[in-house]
């Protein structure tokens, strides 16, 4: 047996269950046997206590002082002497009075002792000099004259030790036989139990990043094996939707950095083409750095959201007045609203408190607030509004702008998603802004959603968890 | 004024050799750890320039043993690790700032001129470029002594150029020392193009003499032309 089967959970509860048992059924025979031996002595000493009173009636003392076997009655009961009653009968004073022929001179037993007079012994079992097992009983017989004498009666046990050990090896036999088939047979149904483990650890060695839509089959989803079957599909599934987001993201962001590169490339290689002046050059050299500060700006969101991914962005949650937060991210960014002749305004409850990351949350909302203002038409509203609603902090973005067709709303907070593509592409988007709020609000333990009511305009709307009751001693 | 950069990638180097020389700094290259170590302990700079990621000796580890011998000089450290946790492993290590990569050379070239100068209080009240007046203290503007009026942000930013005036401010720059923003992925730059083309409006339109410049992909300018 290999060292790996003998580790194996089959074959450990297998033998844990074999060794508990065994023991079992060893105490069970042990019982068993105890009981059957220590009956068969009270069947045997119950009839012998009868002979005994049979024998007692057929003593008769003779004229020398010994005793004998009545030959009279005693003609009923020859046979069974000759069968092999053994008696012995002792004076009182110790003498030997009577002993049967059969015993051929062996002792019942040493002389009583006399001192505090004639006492009968208690039943005892033991061997003869010859090598016969004997039961041995006594009592205390008054003769005629009166005289006490101690009669001892033994009966062989050969017979009663012949049941026993006849018992003893069936017992023997049957049950190492019930212990292997029962351990066998436990051993098959372990094996069928763990057979779904097996199959599941297979096909779970099977499983690669390029399979990661195989599932473990599950046979009976109830019992503990189908949970854990469960819960590694489960498993299986969250991973091959990270593993579909990355292989999306690294396709997408390779897309996103080609383009600024196949610019600086094509605008190089075309000036080296065609004689120019120096103006001419400058102008050449000045786009292809432009491309490379897009590539930069691009490689610098990247970069905050892999850092965000790694879980390596630990935020500094403070008592944060979102209205002064909104007014600060509104006021940054208001100039740009200005040149669209566009109202940017905030509103709501001044009040409003929440526990966030100050720096992390702002960048949320400078994110919102710009895209809001390149979506809202000129001459458009752009609302920031704080509420307070049932004791968790809201802050929405409204825009004017044409809303969010009901197909893209699932999808906006994606890493380079783009309703539409050309379009945003265009005012400078690098398409991670919308990732990056989520990130952000998600990190302040806050969630956000878009909303498109009926009509222009979308809302992004951000709720942050209840702010505890106790009053900080931070409020920024 | 010496330099030493210590750079191990050919093309960073040349070009920081040159465009430092053409400021007017005497630079010395070195490519490894251990040639920057031996330059320093023959020679005297002023400043050492340090990449992070060097063949060998990594830049954190060299300056750390030039800080330990007991060199005084200020030293930038370069790295393309811009993580809060790097940026406080290389001031720690004893570097005096920190530049990531990409940077613009504009950039590295005004923080350069801020180590050297740490120690020197500027004290010019009242600087003019051309026929433009600044005063710092009063926080007045006159463009050929007509007077100019200018929204905090507004003066904030000419402050800001006037003090590089003749030199390269980029967005960046802009972004961080006058908008205050650390978060290099925030979308400042829109928001600082509206800035810049209000305060051109203000100071450049009335008169025929341009001040401020757009250096296409790199940045802004405030300089008299001679022409």
């Amino acid at each position: 047996m290999n060292p790996r089967t003998r580790r194996s959970l089959r074959f450990r509860l297998t033998t844990v269950y074999a060794s508990l048992l065994a023991v079992a059924l060893l105490l069970y025979a042990g019982c068993v046997s105890v009981f059957f031996l220590h009956s068969l002595r009270e069947q045997l000493d119950l009839s012998l206590d009868r002979d005994v009173e049979a024998v007692e009636s057929m003593l008769t003392s003779s004229p020398t002082g010994q005793i004998k076997p009545d030959s009279e009655e005693g003609e009923a009961h020859e046979g069974k002497f000759r069968q092999g009653f053994l008696l012995e009968a002792w004076s009182s004073v110790g003498s030997l009075l009577y002993r049967s022929e059969a015993l051929e001179g062996q002792p019942l037993g040493s002389a009583p002792v006399v001192a505090a007079g004639l006492s009968p012994e208690p039943p005892r079992s033991f061997r003869l000099p010859s090598g016969l097992r004997v039961r041995a009983l006594s009592r205390v017989h008054h003769l005629s004259n009166g005289d006490p004498v101690l009669v001892r009666l033994a009966v062989s046990e050969e017979s009663l030790w012949q049941e026993f050990w006849e018992m003893s090896t069936a017992l023997g036999i049957m049950l190492p036989l019930i212990l292997f088939g029962v351990v066998i047979t436990g051993y098959l149904v372990a094996a069928k139990a763990l057979k779904p483990v097996d199959s599941m650890a297979k096909r779970a060695a099977e499983i690669t990043a390029e399979q990661l839509h195989e599932r473990l089959k599950i046979d009976n989803p109830d019992d503990e094996l189908g949970q854990l079957g469960v819960a590694f599909n489960t498993t299986l599934a969250r991973l091959e939707n990270s593993f579909d987001q990355l292989r999306r993201f690294t396709a997408d962001a390779s897309h996103e950095l080609r383009t600024p590169l196949t610019a600086i490339w094509s605008v190089g290689e075309v000036s080296l083409h065609k004689p120019g002046d120096q103006k001419y050059y400058r102008d050449i050299i000045g786009s292809m750095l432009e491309e490379t500060s897009r590539l930069t700006k691009l490689v610098d969101s990247l970069l905050t959201m892999s850092r965000a991914d790694a879980g390596r962005v630990q935020p500094h949650l403070t008592e944060t007045r979102l209205f002064d937060l909104a007014t600060e991210s509104a006021n940054l960014l208001e100039v740009l609203a200005e040149e669209k002749q566009q109202t940017l305004r905030v509103e709501g409850d001044e009040t409003v408190t929440a526990m966030a990351d100050r720096t992390i949350l702002r960048q949320a909302l400078i994110n919102l607030i710009d895209n809001a203002v390149k979506y809202s038409p000129a001459r458009g509203e752009i609302r920031v509004r704080v509420t307070n609603n049932e004791g968790f902090p809201y802050i929405e973005v409204q825009d004017s702008g044409p809303g969010i067709p009901p197909e893209h709303r699932e999808r906006i907070f994606e890493r380079f998603y783009r309703v539409d593509k050309a379009r945003t592409r265009a005012e400078g988007g690098s398409g991670l802004g919308l990732s990056i709020a989520q990130w952000a609000v998600s990190i302040n333990k806050g969630s956000i959603e878009v909303q498109c009511e009926p009509g222009p305009g979308s809302v992004f709307r951000i709720r942050l968890p209840k702010a505890s009751a106790a009053t900080s001693a931070t409020i920024h | 004024m010496k330099v030493l950069v210590v750079e191990d990638e050919p093309k960073v180097a040349g070009a920081l050799k040159e465009g430092l020389e053409a400021e007017g700094y005497d630079v010395t290259l070195a490519h490894t750890g251990e040639e920057g170590f031996f330059h320093v302990s023959t020679h005297a700079f002023d400043l050492i320039i340090l990449d992070i990621m060097l063949p060998g000796r990594d830049g954190i580890e060299v300056l750390r043993a030039l800080r330990q011998q007991g060199l005084k000089l200020p030293v930038l450290l370069l790295t393309a690790k811009d993580a809060v946790e790097d940026r406080v492993l290389g001031l720690d290590a004893g570097a005096d700032d920190y530049l990531v990569k990409p940077f613009a050379f504009a950039e590295l070239s005004a923080r350069i001129r801020a180590l050297l100068r740490r120690n020197k209080v500027d004290s010019e009240n009242v600087i003019k470029v051309g026929d433009l007046e600044i005063d710092l203290v009063r926080r007045s503007v006159t463009r050929d002594c007509r007077r100019v009026e200018l929204t905090a942000r507004e003066f904030e930013l000419l402050e800001y150029l006037v003090q590089n005036r003749g030199r390269v401010v980029t967005r960046e720059m802009l972004a961080r020392d006058v908008w205050k923003e650390t978060a290099r992925a925030t979308p400042l730059d829109n928001v600082i193009d509206v800035h810049i083309a209000r305060l051109r409006k203000k100071i450049d339109d009335p008169s025929d003499q341009k001040l401020l410049h757009t250096i296409r992909g790199v940045g802004f300018m405030l300089h008299e032309e001679q022409s």
